[in-house]
């Protein structure tokens, strides 16, 4: 309990006192009303496989996005083609491990537990704002000019196809995390940004495609998208309080 | 309500282990001893009967999803709180700011208006006022240390920072409220 010493006293203290009075205590038909209405709730959502994987503890779930990651990243590094030798450089290497780190703080903040006090909205924005940074900082490290000029490719139709590529990649992500949520503040801001550093960590990986305005067009688009769009999307379907 | 003496009933945490357990009859008895706790300082900061029902259910619906976070020997006390005042804050954060802004008496939106005297309604009122003016960080501190007394290392503990800074907010929360309420308390009205 708090100490004497520790509260106001003269004025200030009475008036608190004052508007602390008891009021109305809630009847019992009220309180049968909103347990039986929640208690309702939680049933549902104990029958959902959202409410299963929500109810799971946090280090469950986190293994739970973390194998799912995982598994994914590895199929798809054995099964489709990376990029060529010569285009695996240290920032080739520095942006997928960027987009790693930033895709496990991602998956950190939007499993983390509900009782624990709320991070700061400012934080979610600036992993939102960071995600798509380092997607555009990873388009001006392309591949090298020479192997550009080399390349046939028409810029326009190849970004379209791999911002697809990327926007399908980046969906399960964002399921997976929105699946796993439990209702933080700015969730799905974190999971869009997520989904947008997934879509850019395959499409590095393997898009033999070089050149800065289609890492731009293509791949960069994917994360700006994703963010700005979702994030639209959940602030017009948001219930409104 | 703290956590209950043996000689008095289970404590909340036995309770909690026992929801944990699957026995329903404990959430029941865990709600009945924290909803009119929670719906109090949920109408003291959103002042809708309504809206506090709601907050109060959704931190229970809450509780029972994370309840397989909840470790045996912690505290359950903080857990609810934390998220009581975590789905208060993202209701601020939703409606951007306060519906009032000024010093005017508006007793309708008093919830406890029918059970006061006039010159108490009006006082409570200027007080409910004068805290909503008060910055939410120092307004949540006000609410968890003077009226669910709480001491300041738990205060720390369920807004997320250390308990100097809660003493500081706490020093001009008081401060504030003093000077917004000067006159009233001297009875210069």
């Amino acid at each position: 309990m708090t100490s004497a010493s520790d509260r106001p006293d003269d004025g200030i203290g009475e008036r608190l006192r004052e508007l602390d009075a008891p009021d109305a205590p809630p009847t019992d038909d009220r309180m049968d009303r909103m347990f039986a209405d929640m208690k309702a709730e939680c049933d549902k959502s104990d029958r959902t496989v959202t409410g299963f994987l929500r109810s799971r503890s946090t280090m469950a779930r986190r293994l739970i996005v973390l194998t799912v990651f995982a598994a994914l990243a590895v199929i798809g590094w054995f099964v489709f083609p990376l990029v060529g030798d010569e285009a695996r450089t240290a920032p080739w290497t520095a942006s997928l491990v960027t987009f790693c780190i930033l895709l496990v703080l991602a998956m950190f903040m939007v499993t983390r537990p509900v009782h624990l006090p709320a991070l700061p909205s400012w934080l979610s924005m600036c992993l939102a704002c960071v995600a798509i940074g380092a997607t555009v900082l990873a388009a001006f490290w392309p591949h090298p000019a020479a192997q550009a000029a080399t390349q046939d490719h028409t810029g326009g139709a190849m970004a379209g196809a791999c911002m697809g590529v990327g926007l399908l990649l980046g969906v399960p992500v964002y399921a997976l995390l929105r699946l796993v949520d439990r209702g933080n503040a700015m969730g799905s801001l974190v999971a869009a940004a997520a989904a947008g550093l997934a879509g850019n960590f395959v499409l590095k990986a393997h898009c033999s495609v070089p050149g800065t305005s289609h890492e731009l067009l293509g791949h960069a688009s994917v994360a700006l998208v994703f963010v700005v769009g979702l994030g639209l999307v959940h602030r017009v379907t948001q219930k409104p309080s | 309500m703290a956590t209950r003496p043996p000689s008095s009933g289970p404590t909340d945490e036995q309770l909690m282990d026992a929801y944990i357990d699957g026995d329903d009859a404990a959430f029941r008895a865990l709600f009945e001893r924290y909803a009119p706790i929670l719906l109090r300082l949920t109408r003291r900061h959103l002042r809708d009967d309504e809206l506090a029902e709601e907050i109060v259910q959704q931190t229970f619906f809450r509780l029972h999803g994370a309840r397989n976070d909840f470790r045996r020997g912690s505290k359950l006390r903080p857990w609810v709180m934390t998220i009581a005042m975590n789905l208060v804050r993202e209701h601020w954060r939703r409606t951007k700011r306060r519906k009032m802004t000024s010093l005017e008496v508006d007793t309708r939106a008093a919830p406890e208006a029918d059970f006061m005297p006039l010159e108490l309604r009006q006082r409570s009122e200027l007080l409910h006022v004068a805290l909503e003016k008060l910055p939410t960080s120092q307004r949540e501190v006000v609410e968890l240390h003077w009226f669910q007394e709480r001491p300041y290392a738990e205060v720390a503990k369920i807004v997320g920072t250390s308990e100097g800074a809660v003493r500081v907010r706490a020093h001009r929360a008081y401060a504030t409220l003093k000077q917004l309420l000067v006159s009233e308390i001297r009875g210069d009205e």
